[in-house]
Protein backbone atom coordinates (compact mmCIF):
# COMPACT_ATOMS: atom_id res chain seq x y z
CA UNK A 1 0.00 0.00 0.00
CA UNK A 2 1.30 3.45 -0.86
CA UNK A 3 1.47 5.82 2.11
CA UNK A 4 -0.82 8.83 1.90
CA UNK A 5 2.01 11.30 1.78
CA UNK A 6 4.44 10.98 -1.10
CA UNK A 7 7.81 11.08 0.67
CA UNK A 8 9.69 11.50 -2.57
CA UNK A 9 7.82 14.69 -3.41
CA UNK A 10 8.51 16.08 0.06
CA UNK A 11 12.23 15.28 0.01
CA UNK A 12 12.55 16.50 -3.57
CA UNK A 13 10.64 19.67 -2.71
CA UNK A 14 12.84 20.49 0.30
CA UNK A 15 16.02 19.99 -1.68
CA UNK A 16 14.71 22.04 -4.59
CA UNK A 17 13.50 24.88 -2.36
CA UNK A 18 16.77 24.99 -0.41
CA UNK A 19 19.06 24.95 -3.42
CA UNK A 20 16.89 27.38 -5.42
CA UNK A 21 16.67 29.98 -2.66
CA UNK A 22 20.40 29.64 -2.00
CA UNK A 23 21.14 30.18 -5.69
CA UNK A 24 18.83 33.20 -5.88
CA UNK A 25 20.56 34.80 -2.87
CA UNK A 26 23.95 33.93 -4.32
CA UNK A 27 23.10 35.41 -7.72
CA UNK A 28 21.71 38.56 -6.07
CA UNK A 29 24.79 38.94 -3.87
CA UNK A 30 27.23 38.42 -6.72
CA UNK A 31 25.30 40.65 -9.13
CA UNK A 32 25.17 43.41 -6.52
CA UNK A 33 28.90 43.09 -5.93
CA UNK A 34 29.56 43.01 -9.69
CA UNK A 35 27.60 46.19 -10.44
CA UNK A 36 29.21 47.99 -7.51
CA UNK A 37 32.84 47.11 -8.15
CA UNK A 38 33.12 45.73 -11.70
CA UNK A 39 34.24 42.23 -12.63
CA UNK A 40 36.49 41.37 -9.70
CA UNK A 41 36.27 38.51 -7.27
CA UNK A 42 34.80 39.01 -3.84
CA UNK A 43 37.69 39.17 -1.49
CA UNK A 44 37.01 38.12 2.06
CA UNK A 45 37.43 35.05 4.19
CA UNK A 46 36.03 33.69 7.42
CA UNK A 47 37.68 32.86 10.68
CA UNK A 48 37.02 29.37 11.99
CA UNK A 49 33.45 29.03 13.19
CA UNK A 50 30.75 26.44 13.67
CA UNK A 51 27.90 26.18 11.16
CA UNK A 52 25.49 27.20 13.91
CA UNK A 53 27.39 30.40 14.73
CA UNK A 54 27.83 31.13 11.02
CA UNK A 55 24.08 30.92 10.39
CA UNK A 56 23.33 32.96 13.50
CA UNK A 57 25.69 35.80 12.58
CA UNK A 58 24.20 35.97 9.05
CA UNK A 59 20.69 36.28 10.39
CA UNK A 60 21.83 39.00 12.81
CA UNK A 61 23.43 40.95 9.94
CA UNK A 62 20.08 41.09 8.15
CA UNK A 63 19.25 44.67 9.07
CA UNK A 64 18.61 47.56 6.67
CA UNK A 65 21.99 49.07 7.65
CA UNK A 66 23.95 45.85 7.65
CA UNK A 67 22.78 44.54 4.28
CA UNK A 68 25.72 44.25 1.88
CA UNK A 69 26.61 41.85 -0.98
CA UNK A 70 28.64 39.67 1.35
CA UNK A 71 25.73 39.30 3.77
CA UNK A 72 23.60 37.93 0.93
CA UNK A 73 26.41 35.57 -0.10
CA UNK A 74 26.88 34.34 3.48
CA UNK A 75 23.15 33.87 3.85
CA UNK A 76 23.09 31.86 0.61
CA UNK A 77 25.78 29.55 1.99
CA UNK A 78 23.89 29.24 5.30
CA UNK A 79 20.68 28.25 3.52
CA UNK A 80 22.63 25.72 1.48
CA UNK A 81 24.21 24.16 4.57
CA UNK A 82 20.85 23.81 6.28
CA UNK A 83 19.16 22.17 3.28
CA UNK A 84 20.41 18.57 3.81
CA UNK A 85 19.77 19.00 7.53
CA UNK A 86 16.12 19.90 6.99
CA UNK A 87 15.79 17.02 4.54
CA UNK A 88 16.98 14.55 7.19
CA UNK A 89 14.67 16.15 9.76
CA UNK A 90 11.73 15.67 7.40
CA UNK A 91 12.75 12.05 6.83
CA UNK A 92 12.72 11.37 10.57
CA UNK A 93 9.19 12.80 10.86
CA UNK A 94 8.04 10.83 7.84
CA UNK A 95 9.35 7.45 9.01
CA UNK A 96 8.13 8.06 12.56
CA UNK A 97 4.69 9.53 11.88
CA UNK A 98 3.55 8.55 8.39
CA UNK A 99 5.15 5.22 7.59
CA UNK A 100 5.55 4.24 11.29
CA UNK A 101 8.66 2.30 10.39
CA UNK A 102 10.70 1.85 13.57
CA UNK A 103 13.83 0.59 11.83
CA UNK A 104 14.12 3.56 9.53
CA UNK A 105 13.11 6.02 12.23
CA UNK A 106 16.09 4.83 14.27
CA UNK A 107 18.40 5.06 11.24
CA UNK A 108 17.36 8.61 10.34
CA UNK A 109 17.48 9.76 13.98
CA UNK A 110 21.07 8.56 14.11
CA UNK A 111 21.90 10.58 10.99
CA UNK A 112 20.15 13.62 12.47
CA UNK A 113 22.12 13.35 15.73
CA UNK A 114 25.47 13.15 13.96
CA UNK A 115 24.55 16.13 11.76
CA UNK A 116 23.42 18.12 14.80
CA UNK A 117 26.79 17.40 16.40
CA UNK A 118 28.52 18.67 13.26
CA UNK A 119 26.45 21.90 13.26
CA UNK A 120 28.02 22.83 16.59
CA UNK A 121 31.52 21.59 15.76
CA UNK A 122 34.24 24.20 16.11
CA UNK B 1 40.80 35.58 -10.09
CA UNK B 2 37.84 37.06 -11.98
CA UNK B 3 34.25 36.15 -11.23
CA UNK B 4 33.58 35.32 -14.88
CA UNK B 5 36.43 32.79 -15.09
CA UNK B 6 35.42 31.09 -11.84
CA UNK B 7 31.79 30.92 -12.97
CA UNK B 8 32.72 29.40 -16.34
CA UNK B 9 35.18 26.83 -15.04
CA UNK B 10 32.87 25.65 -12.30
CA UNK B 11 29.82 25.33 -14.56
CA UNK B 12 31.78 22.99 -16.85
CA UNK B 13 32.89 20.96 -13.81
CA UNK B 14 29.28 20.74 -12.63
CA UNK B 15 28.00 19.58 -16.02
CA UNK B 16 30.56 16.81 -16.38
CA UNK B 17 30.20 15.81 -12.75
CA UNK B 18 26.43 15.48 -12.82
CA UNK B 19 26.41 13.49 -16.05
CA UNK B 20 28.75 10.97 -14.51
CA UNK B 21 26.85 10.82 -11.22
CA UNK B 22 29.60 12.63 -9.38
CA UNK B 23 29.26 15.77 -7.29
CA UNK B 24 31.53 17.75 -9.58
CA UNK B 25 34.34 17.92 -7.04
CA UNK B 26 36.58 15.49 -8.88
CA UNK B 27 36.67 17.89 -11.82
CA UNK B 28 36.58 21.08 -9.77
CA UNK B 29 39.47 20.44 -7.37
CA UNK B 30 42.12 19.68 -10.02
CA UNK B 31 41.00 22.74 -12.01
CA UNK B 32 41.05 25.04 -8.97
CA UNK B 33 44.56 23.89 -8.04
CA UNK B 34 45.70 24.54 -11.62
CA UNK B 35 44.31 28.08 -11.22
CA UNK B 36 46.52 28.48 -8.17
CA UNK B 37 44.19 27.75 -5.26
CA UNK B 38 45.80 25.91 -2.35
CA UNK B 39 44.62 22.27 -2.37
CA UNK B 40 43.16 22.36 1.13
CA UNK B 41 41.12 25.47 0.29
CA UNK B 42 40.09 23.88 -3.02
CA UNK B 43 38.91 20.82 -1.09
CA UNK B 44 36.97 22.99 1.37
CA UNK B 45 35.26 25.01 -1.38
CA UNK B 46 34.51 21.89 -3.34
CA UNK B 47 32.81 20.16 -0.45
CA UNK B 48 30.40 23.10 0.02
CA UNK B 49 29.60 23.20 -3.69
CA UNK B 50 29.05 19.44 -3.56
CA UNK B 51 26.11 20.05 -1.20
CA UNK B 52 24.52 22.27 -3.86
CA UNK B 53 25.10 20.00 -6.84
CA UNK B 54 24.09 16.80 -5.16
CA UNK B 55 20.98 18.32 -3.57
CA UNK B 56 20.06 20.03 -6.85
CA UNK B 57 20.35 16.87 -8.91
CA UNK B 58 18.89 14.71 -6.15
CA UNK B 59 15.76 16.87 -6.02
CA UNK B 60 15.00 16.08 -9.67
CA UNK B 61 15.83 12.37 -9.40
CA UNK B 62 13.88 11.91 -6.19
CA UNK B 63 10.76 13.46 -7.72
CA UNK B 64 11.21 11.24 -10.80
CA UNK B 65 11.09 8.27 -8.35
CA UNK B 66 14.45 6.87 -9.50
CA UNK B 67 16.30 7.34 -6.18
CA UNK B 68 15.93 4.63 -3.54
CA UNK B 69 15.35 6.60 -0.33
CA UNK B 70 15.76 3.65 2.04
CA UNK B 71 19.05 2.55 0.54
CA UNK B 72 20.16 6.19 0.75
CA UNK B 73 19.19 6.75 4.35
CA UNK B 74 20.66 3.46 5.48
CA UNK B 75 24.03 4.15 3.90
CA UNK B 76 24.14 7.77 5.09
CA UNK B 77 24.67 6.52 8.63
CA UNK B 78 28.04 5.20 7.54
CA UNK B 79 29.14 7.99 5.20
CA UNK B 80 28.58 10.93 7.57
CA UNK B 81 30.71 9.41 10.33
CA UNK B 82 33.32 8.64 7.70
CA UNK B 83 33.23 12.24 6.42
CA UNK B 84 33.89 13.69 9.89
CA UNK B 85 36.87 11.36 10.27
CA UNK B 86 38.17 12.04 6.76
CA UNK B 87 37.96 15.83 6.99
CA UNK B 88 39.80 15.78 10.33
CA UNK B 89 42.58 13.74 8.71
CA UNK B 90 42.79 16.20 5.79
CA UNK B 91 43.49 19.11 8.13
CA UNK B 92 46.72 17.51 9.31
CA UNK B 93 47.83 15.94 5.99
CA UNK B 94 50.53 17.33 3.71
CA UNK B 95 49.55 18.77 0.31
CA UNK B 96 51.57 16.18 -1.59
CA UNK B 97 49.89 13.34 0.20
CA UNK B 98 46.47 14.81 -0.66
CA UNK B 99 47.36 15.03 -4.36
CA UNK B 100 48.63 11.44 -4.41
CA UNK B 101 45.63 10.14 -2.47
CA UNK B 102 43.26 12.01 -4.77
CA UNK B 103 44.88 10.56 -7.87
CA UNK B 104 45.07 7.10 -6.31
CA UNK B 105 41.39 7.06 -5.41
CA UNK B 106 40.39 8.11 -8.92
CA UNK B 107 42.70 5.57 -10.52
CA UNK B 108 41.43 2.75 -8.31
CA UNK B 109 37.83 3.64 -9.21
CA UNK B 110 38.76 3.71 -12.87
CA UNK B 111 40.43 0.29 -12.84
CA UNK B 112 37.49 -1.32 -11.06
CA UNK B 113 35.01 0.17 -13.52
CA UNK B 114 37.17 -0.64 -16.54
CA UNK B 115 37.30 -4.31 -15.58
CA UNK B 116 33.51 -4.29 -15.40
CA UNK B 117 32.85 -2.25 -18.55
CA UNK B 118 31.34 -5.02 -20.67
CA UNK B 119 29.11 -6.30 -17.95
CA UNK B 120 25.58 -5.08 -18.20
CA UNK B 121 23.63 -4.77 -14.96
CA UNK B 122 22.56 -8.15 -13.57
CA UNK B 123 19.65 -8.30 -11.18
CA UNK B 124 20.14 -10.05 -7.85
CA UNK B 125 18.20 -13.33 -7.88
CA UNK B 126 18.40 -14.18 -4.21
CA UNK B 127 18.44 -11.40 -1.67
CA UNK B 128 20.23 -12.17 1.61
CA UNK B 129 18.12 -12.10 4.78
CA UNK B 130 19.73 -8.99 6.24
CA UNK B 131 19.07 -6.91 3.10
CA UNK B 132 15.51 -8.21 2.97
CA UNK B 133 15.05 -7.21 6.62
CA UNK B 134 16.28 -3.74 5.65
CA UNK B 135 13.58 -3.55 2.95
CA UNK B 136 16.11 -2.83 0.21
CA UNK B 137 14.10 -3.12 -2.98
CA UNK B 138 12.40 -0.82 -5.44
CA UNK B 139 11.34 -0.09 -8.97
CA UNK B 140 11.47 2.83 -11.38
CA UNK B 141 10.45 3.76 -14.93
CA UNK B 142 13.51 3.65 -17.15
CA UNK B 143 12.98 6.20 -19.93
CA UNK B 144 15.91 4.88 -22.00
CA UNK B 145 14.50 1.33 -22.26
CA UNK B 146 10.91 2.53 -21.98
CA UNK B 147 9.66 0.20 -19.25
CA UNK B 148 9.42 -0.29 -15.50
CA UNK B 149 12.43 -1.95 -13.90
CA UNK B 150 12.12 -3.83 -10.60
CA UNK B 151 15.20 -4.60 -8.54
CA UNK B 152 16.40 -5.75 -5.13
CA UNK B 153 19.62 -4.76 -3.39
CA UNK B 154 21.80 -7.26 -1.58
CA UNK B 155 24.88 -7.56 0.63
CA UNK B 156 24.04 -4.59 2.84
CA UNK B 157 26.35 -6.08 5.52
CA UNK B 158 29.24 -5.36 3.15
CA UNK B 159 27.89 -2.18 1.57
CA UNK B 160 27.53 -0.36 4.93
CA UNK B 161 31.12 -0.65 6.14
CA UNK B 162 32.42 0.09 2.64
CA UNK B 163 30.34 3.25 2.62
CA UNK B 164 32.12 4.35 5.80
CA UNK B 165 35.32 4.19 3.73
CA UNK B 166 33.68 6.20 0.93
CA UNK B 167 32.68 8.78 3.55
CA UNK B 168 36.27 9.06 4.80
CA UNK B 169 37.46 9.68 1.23
CA UNK B 170 34.67 12.24 0.68
CA UNK B 171 35.61 14.21 3.79
CA UNK B 172 39.33 13.85 3.18
CA UNK B 173 39.33 14.95 -0.45
CA UNK B 174 36.28 17.22 -0.58
CA UNK B 175 34.63 15.23 -3.31
CA UNK B 176 31.21 13.66 -3.17
CA UNK B 177 33.13 10.40 -3.62
CA UNK B 178 30.23 9.58 -5.93
CA UNK B 179 32.68 7.45 -7.90
CA UNK B 180 33.16 5.12 -4.96
CA UNK B 181 29.55 5.21 -3.85
CA UNK B 182 28.33 4.29 -7.32
CA UNK B 183 30.89 1.51 -7.39
CA UNK B 184 29.70 0.08 -4.07
CA UNK B 185 26.04 0.33 -5.14
CA UNK B 186 26.73 -1.30 -8.53
CA UNK B 187 29.21 -3.99 -7.71
CA UNK B 188 28.51 -4.89 -4.10
CA UNK B 189 24.81 -4.22 -3.65
CA UNK B 190 23.64 -4.89 -7.21
CA UNK B 191 21.61 -1.72 -7.80
CA UNK B 192 20.89 -0.77 -11.43
CA UNK B 193 23.38 1.95 -12.53
CA UNK B 194 20.79 4.71 -12.72
CA UNK B 195 19.45 3.97 -9.26
CA UNK B 196 22.97 3.82 -7.89
CA UNK B 197 24.07 7.17 -9.36
CA UNK B 198 20.90 8.95 -8.27
CA UNK B 199 20.89 7.43 -4.77
CA UNK B 200 24.55 8.34 -4.46
CA UNK B 201 23.54 11.95 -5.18
CA UNK B 202 21.16 11.95 -2.24
CA UNK B 203 23.75 10.51 0.15
CA UNK B 204 26.44 12.94 -0.99
CA UNK B 205 24.52 16.00 0.28
CA UNK B 206 24.51 15.02 3.96
CA UNK B 207 27.99 13.51 3.74
CA UNK B 208 29.33 16.80 2.39
CA UNK B 209 27.55 18.74 5.13
CA UNK B 210 29.33 16.71 7.80
CA UNK B 211 32.67 17.32 6.04
CA UNK B 212 31.92 21.03 5.59
CA UNK B 213 31.50 21.50 9.34
CA UNK B 214 35.11 20.43 9.87
CA UNK B 215 36.49 22.72 7.15
CA UNK B 216 34.37 25.66 8.30
CA UNK B 217 35.60 25.29 11.87
CA UNK B 218 39.19 25.26 10.56
CA UNK B 219 38.56 28.58 8.75
CA UNK B 220 39.34 27.04 5.34
CA UNK B 221 36.11 28.05 3.63
CA UNK B 222 36.57 31.27 1.74
CA UNK B 223 33.09 32.61 0.84
CA UNK B 224 34.46 35.07 -1.74
CA UNK B 225 35.92 32.21 -3.74
CA UNK B 226 33.19 29.73 -2.86
CA UNK B 227 30.27 31.90 -4.01
CA UNK B 228 30.92 31.96 -7.79
CA UNK B 229 32.08 28.34 -7.68
CA UNK B 230 28.89 27.13 -5.98
CA UNK B 231 26.73 29.06 -8.43
CA UNK B 232 28.61 27.82 -11.51
CA UNK B 233 28.78 24.20 -10.44
CA UNK B 234 25.09 24.11 -9.59
CA UNK B 235 23.96 25.60 -12.90
CA UNK B 236 26.21 23.13 -14.74
CA UNK B 237 24.97 20.20 -12.69
CA UNK B 238 21.36 21.15 -13.37
CA UNK B 239 22.01 20.97 -17.10
CA UNK B 240 23.80 17.63 -16.66
CA UNK B 241 20.86 16.17 -14.75
CA UNK B 242 18.43 16.88 -17.57
CA UNK B 243 20.71 14.97 -19.93
CA UNK B 244 21.29 11.95 -17.65
CA UNK B 245 17.71 10.69 -17.57
CA UNK B 246 17.66 10.57 -21.38
CA UNK B 247 20.79 8.53 -22.03
CA UNK B 248 21.39 4.81 -21.56
CA UNK B 249 23.13 3.20 -18.59
CA UNK B 250 26.10 2.23 -20.81
CA UNK B 251 26.64 5.80 -21.99
CA UNK B 252 26.68 7.07 -18.41
CA UNK B 253 29.35 4.55 -17.57
CA UNK B 254 31.46 5.46 -20.62
CA UNK B 255 31.48 9.19 -19.84
CA UNK B 256 32.40 8.39 -16.28
CA UNK B 257 35.41 6.29 -17.37
CA UNK B 258 36.87 8.97 -19.67
CA UNK B 259 36.66 11.71 -17.06
CA UNK B 260 38.13 9.58 -14.29
CA UNK B 261 41.31 8.51 -16.06
CA UNK B 262 42.32 12.01 -17.19
CA UNK B 263 41.89 13.47 -13.70
CA UNK B 264 43.57 10.53 -11.96
CA UNK B 265 46.75 10.89 -14.02
CA UNK B 266 46.78 14.67 -13.62
CA UNK B 267 46.60 14.52 -9.83
CA UNK B 268 49.17 11.73 -9.45
CA UNK B 269 51.54 13.70 -11.68
CA UNK B 270 51.16 16.76 -9.46
CA UNK B 271 51.69 14.71 -6.31
CA UNK B 272 54.91 13.27 -7.71
CA UNK B 273 56.16 16.70 -8.81
CA UNK B 274 55.44 18.02 -5.33
CA UNK B 275 52.17 19.91 -5.89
Amino acid sequence: MRPRLDMELVVGGILLAGVTSSMVLLTAGLAWHWTRSGNTALDYSLAGTSIFEFVLSDVKALTPDGLRPRVLVNLAIAVLLLTPYVRVLASVLYFALVERNLKYTVFTVFVLLVLTYSLFLR
Amino acid sequence: MSLALLLFVSSVAGLVGAMAGMGGGVVLIPVLTVLGVDIKRAIAISIVSVIATSSGSASAYVRDHITNLKVGMLLEMFTIVGALVGASIALVSSQRLLFLLFGGVLLASWIALWLQRHEAWRPIDRQDRFSRWLELRGCYDDRAIGRRLEYRAGRAYLGGPLMFGAGVIAGLLGIGAGALKVLIHDLVMGLPPKVSTTTSNLIIGVTALAGTSVYLSAGLIDPGLAAPVILGVTVGAFAGTRVLVRVSNETVRRIFLCVLIVLALEMIDRGLRGG
